[in-house]
C-alpha cells in the first residue's frame, strides 16, 4: 500500500427538483505520503467538491475515499482543512483558535499549551498568541488557519484555495512560508487552487480537471526540486503550456 | 494636557481627534439638551397653568415628600413600589429568556421545527402584550399577571433575534469545527452558541425596552399590589398630579438604566465577536 490517500472512482451528482448535475465523475487518484498534489481546472469543475468529500463535509454519490487503508466516513481530525475564507473563530484569541482541535480531543491543558506554542512558532506567530482575530492581516489569519489545521497532526492537510483571498504579494510570501513549514513537518497535502503559477511553484504533481462534469484531464509531474525559480525559462514554458490547455477547456464548452 | 488651554484663557479649539474633547462635547450637549427640556417643561407648565401639568419645582418637591413619607394612599414607600415593579419585570424577563433562547436555537437549527412552530407564533405575535393584561391579572393575580405580560413583551423580540442569529452562523465555521473533530454537541456549544450570542444580546436589548413598557402598563390594570404603574394610576385617580409626574420620572430613569446596561453588555459581546 504505497498510496497514503486514495480516491477511487469518485462521482458526485447534485440533484435539484428536475435536474441532475454531475459535478465530479470518475476521479481516481493516489496521493503518496508526503506528496503535495494540486487540483486545478476551470471554475465550476468541482475541485473544491473533491476536497470537501475528502474532508467528509460532503458525501460522494459513488466511489470511495481511503486514507491509510481505512475508508473515510464523515469528517474527522485525521484530515485537517484550511479554508479560503480562513474560517477562524472571531471570539477566540489566536492561541485559542489553534487550540480548538486539541480541546475537542480532550488533550490536557499543559500539553495543549506546549503544542500550540510549537505550531505558532512553525507559522511565525509566536508573538501574536494573545491577539484577537480581527486585529490580524489576511496573511496572518491564514497562518492561524494553517497552525489550527496542523496542531492535530492530521495525516493529510486539505487546502481549499488557502491564499485565494490574499493580495498578490502576501500570496507569494505565504507560498514560500508553506514550503518552509513543509520542510519542517513533511505533510501530505491536497491543494486546490485556480492559480497555475501557485500550483507549479508548490506541487509535486498537478491534476488538471475538465469542465463540468469534472474528470481528470491531465496529470502533470513537476520535476524540479524546491524552492523553485518562477523566472526560470522551463518554469515559464510549463506554465504557458498548462494555461493554454486550461484555456482550451474553457473555450470548448462555451 | 490638551485641556490646560481651556484654563489658560487663550483661544480654545475643539479637537475631534482628542478623546477627552469628544467626551466633553458629548457631556455638554447632553446637559444642554436636558436643560432645554426642563426649560420647555417649566415654560409650558406656567403658560398652561392647569393642575394636570405641574411645574418642575412642584414635581420635585412632591418627589422629596414621597421619598420622605412614602405613598400615603397605599402606605407603601416609593422603594417598595420600585421593588414591586422590578421584581415583576425581572421575573417576566427571566422566564422569557429561559423559554425564548432554547426555542429560538431549536427553531433556527431545524427546518421542520420552525415550519411547525411558525404558524402558532405568527398567530400570537400580532397581539399587543398589554392586551393580555386583563386576562393574566385576573387569572394569575397581581404579581404573576403583570409578570406574564412582560414575558410576552420580551419573548417575541428575543425569539426572532435568536432564530436570526442561528441562521446567520457562518457555515465555514461549522465546517472548520467538523474537520477539527467536533461532534454535534461540541459544535452547538463551542460554535453555534458563541456565534449567536450577539444576536441574543440584541434581542435582550430590544426586549428589555418593550418589557419595561409592558410592566408599567400592566400594573395599571392590576387593582392592587403596588408597583410604579399602579402608583401612577392610583395617584391620577385621586388627582395628585405632581405625584403622577414623579411616577413618570421614575419610570423614565429606571428604563434608561435597564436599557443602558443592556447596551453596555451588547457592546462588550459584539466587540469580543469582532463585529462591532
Amino acid at each position: 500500500m504505497n498510496g497514503h490517500l486514495e480516491l477511487k472512482n469518485l462521482r458526485k451528482v447534485f440533484r435539484t427538483d428536475d435536474t441532475e448535475v454531475v459535478a465530479i465523475d470518475d476521479i481516481s487518484l493516489d496521493v503518496a505520503k508526503g506528496e503535495l498534489v494540486s487540483l486545478i481546472g476551470p471554475s465550476g469543475c468541482g475541485k473544491t467538491t473533491v476536497l470537501r468529500m475528502v474532508a467528509g463535509l460532503q458525501e460522494p454519490t459513488s466511489g470511495k475515499i481511503v486514507l491509510q487503508g481505512r475508508e473515510v466516513q464523515g469528517p474527522g481530525s485525521d484530515r485537517g482543512m484550511v479554508f479560503q475564507e480562513f474560517a477562524l473563530f472571531p471570539w477566540r484569541s489566536v492561541r485559542r483558535n489553534v487550540e480548538f482541535g486539541l480541546e475537542i480531543a480532550g488533550v490536557p491543558k499543559e500539553e495543549r499549551r506546549k503544542k500550540v506554542e510549537r505550531y505558532l512558532d512553525v507559522v511565525g506567530l509566536e508573538r501574536f498568541a494573545d491577539a484577537r482575530i480581527h486585529e490580524l492581516s489576511g496573511g496572518m489569519k491564514q497562518r492561524v488557519g494553517i497552525a489550527r489545521a496542523m496542531v492535530n497532526n492530521p495525516d493529510v492537510l486539505l487546502m481549499d484555495e488557502p491564499f485565494g483571498a490574499l493580495d498578490a504579494q502576501t500570496r507569494n510570501i505565504m507560498q514560500g512560508e508553506l514550503l518552509k513549514i513543509l520542510a519542517k513537518t513533511s505533510k501530505t497535502i491536497l491543494f486546490v487552487t485556480h492559480s497555475v503559477d501557485e500550483a507549479l511553484y508548490l506541487s509535486d504533481r498537478i491534476i488538471m480537471l475538465s469542465k463540468r462534469p469534472g474528470r481528470i484531464k491531465t496529470i502533470i509531474e513537476v520535476p524540479w526540486p524546491r524552492p523553485r525559480d518562477r523566472a526560470a525559462p522551463e518554469f515559464a514554458a510549463l506554465r504557458k503550456q498548462i494555461l493554454s490547455e486550461l484555456e482550451k477547456e474553457n473555450v470548448m464548452d462555451d | 494636557m490638551a485641556r490646560t488651554s481651556e484654563y489658560g484663557g487663550s483661544a480654545w479649539r475643539y479637537d475631534k481627534d482628542n478623546k477627552y474633547h469628544r467626551y466633553g462635547r458629548t457631556v455638554l450637549i447632553t446637559i444642554a439638551s436636558l436643560l432645554t427640556f426642563l426649560l420647555a417643561w417649566w415654560v409650558l407648565s406656567i403658560i398652561a397653568a392647569i393642575p394636570y401639568f405641574p411645574t418642575p419645582e412642584r414635581a420635585w418637591s412632591a418627589f422629596q415628600l414621597l421619598m420622605e413619607r412614602g405613598d400615603l394612599a397605599t402606605g407603601l414607600t416609593m422603594w417598595q413600589n420600585v421593588e414591586a415593579s422590578l421584581y415583576r419585570f425581572g421575573g417576566g424577563f427571566i422566564i422569557a429568556f429561559a423559554v425564548a433562547v432554547p426555542l429560538g436555537l431549536a427553531l433556527g437549527y431545524s427546518g421542520l421545527v420552525e415550519e411547525f412552530a411558525k404558524p402558532m407564533i405568527e398567530v400570537l405575535r400580532p397581539i399587543a402584550p398589554i392586551a393580555w393584561a386583563p386576562l393574566f391579572v385576573l387569572a394569575m393575580g397581581t404579581s404573576l399577571g403583570p409578570m406574564m405580560v412582560v414575558f410576552i413583551g420580551v419573548f417575541f423580540p428575543l425569539l426572532t433575534n435568536t432564530i436570526f442569529g442561528v441562521k446567520k452562523i457562518d457555515s465555514h465555521l461549522v465546517d472548520a469545527a467538523k474537520t477539527l473533530g467536533a461532534n454535534e454537541y461540541q459544535i452547538f456549544y463551542k460554535v453555534m452558541l458563541p456565534c449567536t450570542a450577539p444576536y441574543i444580546m440584541n434581542g435582550i436589548r430590544v426586549g428589555l425596552g418593550i418589557g419595561w413598557m409592558c410592566i408599567v402598563a400592566a400594573e395599571m390594570i392590576a387593582p392592587f399590589g403596588g408597583g410604579i404603574g399602579y402608583f401612577i394610576n392610583n395617584q391620577a385617580q385621586i388627582g395628585n398630579w405632581p405625584n403622577v409626574f414623579v411616577g413618570l420620572g421614575i419610570v423614565s430613569v429606571l428604563g434608561i438604566m435597564t436599557t443602558g446596561l443592556a447596551d453596555y453588555v451588547h457592546r462588550i459581546i459584539s466587540r469580543r465577536m469582532g463585529i462591532e
